[in-house]
């Protein structure tokens, strides 16, 4: 999966979950200010990752610094390269 | 759907009717959520020998008496009614959803026909701190602080144990009158577990006391249950979107309808199973 396919699916899916707009899909948007999500939102958030890229990240450290959704592009990249790299 | 903003944009002839359903049905409310408190241990104790059920049915019971004495109260002020095709169906278990117009959408919700519901809610309403005992006592789920695993099972014992489970997926009330987006709790674990959703369209609820406004105006509240949607008809992983979507788009439609047969005078509708 290339990393463009990985921000692909991961906006489609958060549009699909969330009912958000295409064109509001940018990766400087901040989650809960520019895309209205909230605190209900970000349990659905991981479930919908976990779901799409099936990886655990709710014990992830890193998780607690995501603020836009550039964030979790980066966040869902690297954790599927450090999966990777593990299995080979 | 539109909202007096200002007192003084009322008739003289319905200010005299508000200020006497505001001097009335506020202390009887506070009179009657006051007895409520006191005879609750009672009862209580009561079912609990006199009948079988648990702890969690006892005080759901309880808590649906007290939203019927609630509508009782109000009932020069407020009518109230249910409105559904066929009884039997909206029955639990199941999941209801509703919209989300008012504080008092949860009172009116007493019409149902079953008193075995548990709630799902948010974090706020568990600092209600004299209600708060009763919703820990009835099961009610705290769906902000807890993990969807343990909100799942919980919910999924609630509803094998033949009980029904209330969401309004808004997460909040409606400041316009309109549909907000949907949250997933309530269809993710329609899609889990394969119980019915049953949507439930409230109307009237923001007339008699909506957002940001600290003063009731009587008004006709009608719950209109919709036919049950069956998350089984649906195969495809992530399902609960497109049951989400569904749900949506048939409670918008029956608003639409409410608020013409509203606008038109009345209704041509279904028969009413409970009223006041």
């Amino acid at each position: 999966m290339t990393d463009q396919q990985i921000i692909d699916l991961i906006n489609t899916s958060l549009e699909e979950e969330f009912e958000l707009e295409a064109e509001d899909m940018q990766p400087e948007a901040l989650l809960f200010e520019d895309l209205e999500l909230d605190s209900l939102d970000i349990v659905d958030l991981v479930v919908v990752l976990e779901r799409a890229f099936q990886f655990k990240i709710r014990e992830e450290d890193s998780i607690q610094d995501i603020r836009t959704l550039g964030d979790i592009h980066r966040f869902v990249i690297n954790k599927k390269r450090s999966l990777t790299s593990d299995k080979t | 759907m539109t909202w007096p903003q200002s007192i003084f944009t009322i008739r003289p002839l319905d200010f005299l009717l508000i200020l006497l359903m505001n001097l009335t049905a506020l202390p009887l409310m506070l009179i009657w959520t006051a007895v409520g408190i006191f005879l609750f241990p009672v009862l209580f104790l009561i079912l609990k020998v006199a009948t079988r059920w648990n702890a969690e049915q006892i005080t759901r019971r309880l808590i649906w008496v007290y939203g019927r004495g609630w509508l009782a109260t109000m009932l020069p002020f407020i009518r109230s009614e249910l409105i559904a095709r066929k009884q039997h169906k909206i029955k639990p278990p199941c999941i209801y959803v509703a919209n989300h117009l008012s504080f008092f959408d949860i009172y009116c919700l007493a019409v149902l026909p079953s008193f075995n519901v548990s709630i799902a809610i948010r974090n706020w309403p568990f600092k209600m701190y004299w209600y708060a005992p009763f919703m820990h006592m009835a099961g009610y789920l705290n769906i902000e602080k807890m993990s969807w695993k343990k909100f799942s099972q919980s919910a999924a014992q609630i509803l094998s144990k033949g009980g029904a489970l209330l969401f309004f997926p808004e997460g909040h009330r409606s400041r316009d009158g309109q549909l907000q987006r949907f949250y997933s709790g309530a269809f993710r674990l329609a899609a889990e577990t394969g119980f019915k959703i049953v949507p439930l369209c409230i109307q009237g609820t923001d007339e008699v006391l909506p957002p940001g406004r600290w003063w009731l105006k009587p008004a006709k509240v009608t719950i209109k249950a919709i036919d049950p949607v069956y998350p089984k008809s649906y195969t495809a992983p992530h399902d609960h979107r497109l049951i989400r979507k569904n749900v949506k788009q048939m409670m918008i439609r029956s608003l639409s309808e409410m608020d013409l047969n509203k606008r038109m005078g009345n209704a041509n509708e279904p028969r009413s199973v409970w009223g006041s």
